[in-house]
């Protein structure tokens, strides 16, 4: 069998793979479950804090958060055939009024704070008030900005108002996770940017976890909350998240049985890993696409028929199989192929270098001088592609996109550049092309990547500008309910295909280790740790 | 002395207020910014500017210097981690022990190390023994620091399995007595020690082996040893005495280099010191940390150089005599 086959051949495999129920690590029969024990992970940086509102998001960071807060509901990970579920979590249930303008979550009068205090809803218009206080900056409080007023109508029950209906209000509603009142309100929300320990030392929390112990820069050990509201819940008694100096150190530890779990990997390790009798591997799709984002503004990739080309130019489909193996897919949607949304019309562009240089040329690129590289106006095509450093996977594509762009005689100069820099670069916009993994929203808001406002203001790092664009963005997301998108959440799709402004490279699998003594893991796209009150580990005998 | 005295603490405050001041400049033309969260991050730029206005950081930065200068200077302020949203002066207490175990330890290995090599090399220059010390030497203080500290990862967590790979603590560090916690500790320093002494101590070697050899030469020494003196006594007093003073000032030189040795250390090894503190901030740029942290290790490398010189000049009157 030759490679290119076997590769198709365990990519089909695992393509059959993805269409069922993710897999859980050794899941167990009804009733087996073992209560106790410590599990221990491993993570590449240190939880910022405990207050969601003052600490930059980050992996480990919302993983540890909410375990030890609640939200009022729970998105579920179910978005293969419709728009995400939410499941009861502070609230019991919720109701919209008749004009959709008004939704009412009805609390749960049994959930307490680890101090014995009632989460009433008095926290949850508390929570509110302080994720848009304008001296708090929350990350996220554009999530806030069409409700109105958060009204605490009795103990259990809360009302949000909306100042108009759109799709996303009950995601918009959820966004945060619900603080504690009556702990946090006697510092005025002025001091709250500057007193990171303080919130630490007032630590009450309603979640399954608790903090036992934070030692800076070294671990966070998650402890079992005795008051948890669901009985039996969670099932260990610790979980240790290990600060790791580095991936190779962590797969290392993994390997000897320091760590217990290892939630992203990279494709390289698999093998070792896999070797291994003691971990089962978990792959399962991922929400993050990488692309090629082209500055829309840089006069050599304004035009889309030239962007389209350099598409044309790029073999993804052997960068993905060189570098994923069976654990990639070509991209060729902002909407992640394993979504409800995703338009499976749109085929990706194929590698064609003839197509290439025939746009390149129809669009005046010649190679004049005869140096290899196509020249318009005495200007030749070349530009810098950067990339953040240490992430080796985008730094080989890189590497490989340039070979295959040289075939059709555009120069792309690699260059790795320190992640805070790329970030401002990319975000003022002062740079020509750059390998960014772009986060898929589970909302499906596209606003902030491809909205012409966004360009300067949001994620649009690409300046991309089209007005029907911004029509179709805009139509989407005043729709009354996420099902109502679709049409035109597959105009967007289609758009962003004819005028490329990135160029989609690959959707991965993330490939997370856990020892197989501990039970019941069931990761989600969004969390490791979504179902970590139910995992659990075999007595030692 | 007093005027001598005087006269170098002078100079060391001018240095360190010019390295400080040089510092907060050059940190802030770095490119970057601290409200560069992550590539899933949706900070507007309404809000990044909201935390600028925050922080303080729209403002002019001469303007920034003068608030920064005179708040440590009047309140002892290190301002607040934009990064860790706590006081600066407390991430750095917190990371400060770590950093002082580590370096106490390191710098034990490496004199011990330099000591014992250098005088078993110079006893027989040119023996097979001194070759061997000297082309040791040279080789672990040639080898950089991140390379030696991977490689005894490897050697002594993998290869063979008897030492943490990283951590200062394990897992089960909470539920230990104190005699458990402190073993735990120990075991958890002996590697990133060992390489701390191990990089730095070779060349410190080369140095006592140079200087000793240079001492045993004098005609005191054969003196001591015409007198009947034992040769421990003579090797271990009067030429060690004598060679113990430009010794002491290469100290001071190398304690740069033990604290960059230190930060490499720290960030293979995870150990939760300054210098770990201070690599972290640097990527998030977190700049009163990373402030707090370079003026700190600024301040013990001025005043390191101090202590050398006033210590040379303690031992050697002919130094006080010329600053006279």
């Amino acid at each position: 069998m030759n490679r290119r086959l076997a590769v198709a051949l365990a990519a089909a495999m695992v393509l059959a793979a993805g269409c069922r129920r993710e897999p859980a690590a050794g899941e167990s029969a009804p009733g087996a479950a073992h209560h106790g024990g410590t599990v221990v992970t491993g993570w590449p940086n240190e939880p910022g804090g405990v207050n969601q509102l003052i600490i930059p998001a980050s992996q480990p960071t919302s993983e540890m958060l909410f375990r030890i807060f609640l939200h009022l509901v729970e998105e579920q990970p179910d978005f293969d055939k419709h728009p995400p579920t939410f499941t009861p979590q502070l609230a019991r249930s919720y109701d919209w009024s008749d004009d959709h303008k008004t939704l009412t979550f009805h609390l749960r009068d049994d959930v307490l704070w680890s101090d014995g205090v009632p989460v009433t809803a008095d926290d949850v218009r508390w929570t509110w008030q302080a994720q848009v206080s304008p001296e708090v900056v929350w990350e996220e409080a554009e999530a806030k900005k069409s409700i109105t007023d958060v009204e605490a109508v009795d103990p259990h029950t809360v009302r949000f108002h909306f100042s108009r209906v759109y799709a996303k209000q009950l995601l918009d509603a959820n966004e945060g996770v619900i603080l504690p009142k009556h702990a946090w309100e006697k510092l005025p929300f002025s001091q709250w940017r500057k007193s990171g320990d303080w919130f630490k030392q007032h630590l009450v929390v309603d979640g399954p976890f608790t903090i036992g112990s934070w030692q800076p820069q070294q671990q966070v050990v998650l402890q079992r909350n005795e008051l948890y509201y669901e009985k039996g819940l969670p099932r260990l008694d610790r979980v240790v998240m290990r600060m790791i100096p580095s991936q190779a150190i962590g797969v290392a530890q993994m390997l000897n049985g320091e760590l217990d779990f290892l939630p992203q990997l990279a494709v390289g390790d698999v093998k070792r890993v896999q070797a291994s009798p003691q971990i089962q591997l978990i792959a399962y799709w991922f929400n993050i696409y990488v692309a090629v984002g082209w500055n829309n503004d840089n006069p050599l990739f304004q035009d889309p028929e030239v962007r389209r080309a350099l598409t044309l130019g790029i073999d993804r489909k052997t960068i993905v199989e060189t570098l994923l193996g069976p654990y990639g897919r070509v991209a060729d949607s902002p909407v992640l192929s394993m979504v409800w949304a995703h338009d499976s019309s749109i085929k990706p562009l194929p590698y064609d270098r003839d197509e290439a240089r025939r746009i390149l040329a129809a669009k005046g690129w010649k190679d004049t001088d005869g140096d290899g590289v196509l020249d318009k106006g005495g200007k030749p095509f070349t530009f810098e592609l950067i990339t953040n450093s240490g992430n080796q996977l985008r730094a080989d594509a890189a590497v490989m996109i340039q070979d295959q762009l040289k075939k059709i005689g555009v120069q792309a100069v690699p260059r790795q550049v320190e992640f805070n820099t790329l970030a401002s670069q990319t975000v003022d916009g002062k740079f020509a092309a750059a390998i960014i993994g772009f986060t898929m929203d589970t909302s499906l808001d596209m606003t902030g990547n491809f909205h012409s406002k966004s360009v300067g203001e949001g994620a649009n790092y690409t300046r991309y500008r089209k007005p029907e664009m911004d029509r179709l963005l805009e139509t989407a997301e005043s729709q009354p309910d996420v099902k109502a998108e679709l049409p035109y959440l597959k105009q967007i799709q289609q758009l962003v295909h004819r005028d490329q402004p990135v160029t989609f490279l690959w959707e991965s699998q993330r490939l997370t280790a856990v020892n197989k003594r501990v039970k019941d893991v069931r990761p989600t796209l969004a969390f490791s740790f979504f179902n970590l009150k139910e995992w659990w580990v075999e007595p030692k005998p | 002395m007093a005027g001598f005295l005087l006269r170098r603490l002078a100079a060391s405050l001018l240095l360190l207020v010019l390295v400080v001041s040089l510092l907060f400049f050059l940190v802030r033309h770095v490119p970057g910014d601290p409200t560069n969260f992550g590539e899933s991050s949706r900070l507007t730029a309404t809000q990044r500017h909201h935390l600028h206005e925050l922080y303080g950081l729209d403002r002019p930065l001469s303007a920034q210097y003068l608030d920064w200068v005179s708040s440590v200077l009047l309140h002892f302020d290190w301002g607040t981690s934009l990064s860790q949203q706590r006081p600066v002066s407390a991430a750095l207490l917190d990371a400060l022990p770590a950093t002082t175990l580590l370096a106490v330890a390191g710098l034990a290995v490496e004199y011990t190390l330099a000591l014992l090599l250098g005088i078993a090399a110079a006893r027989r220059p040119g023996s097979g023994l001194d070759h061997a010390i000297r082309i040791g030497g040279l080789l672990f203080y040639s080898l950089p620091i991140f390379w030696l500290s991977l490689m005894a990862v490897l050697l002594f967590a993998y290869v063979w399995p008897v030492l943490p790979s990283s951590h200062m603590v394990s897992v089960d560090y909470d539920t230990l007595g104190p005699t458990g916690r402190f073993l735990d500790v120990a075991r958890h320093l002996l590697l990133p020690a060992l390489v701390m002494g191990l990089g730095v101590g070779g060349g410190t070697a080369r140095y006592v082996r140079s200087r000793m050899i240079e001492v045993l030469s004098q005609d005191y020494i054969r003196t001591a040893r015409a007198k009947g003196l034992s040769e421990r006594r003579v090797l271990w007093v009067h030429a060690l005495r004598n060679a113990a003073v430009p010794i002491v000032q290469v100290f001071a030189v190398t304690l740069p280099l033990t604290l960059s040795g230190a930060l490499l250390i720290e960030v293979v090894f995870s150990w939760p010191g300054l210098g770990l503190l201070t690599f972290n901030a640097i990527l998030t740029r977190d700049y009163p940390v990373i402030l707090g942290s370079t003026t700190f290790s600024a301040t013990l490398v001025i005043l390191g150089n101090l202590a050398a010189d006033l210590l040379h000049a303690w031992l050697d009157p002919t130094v006080r005599l010329q600053a006279q």
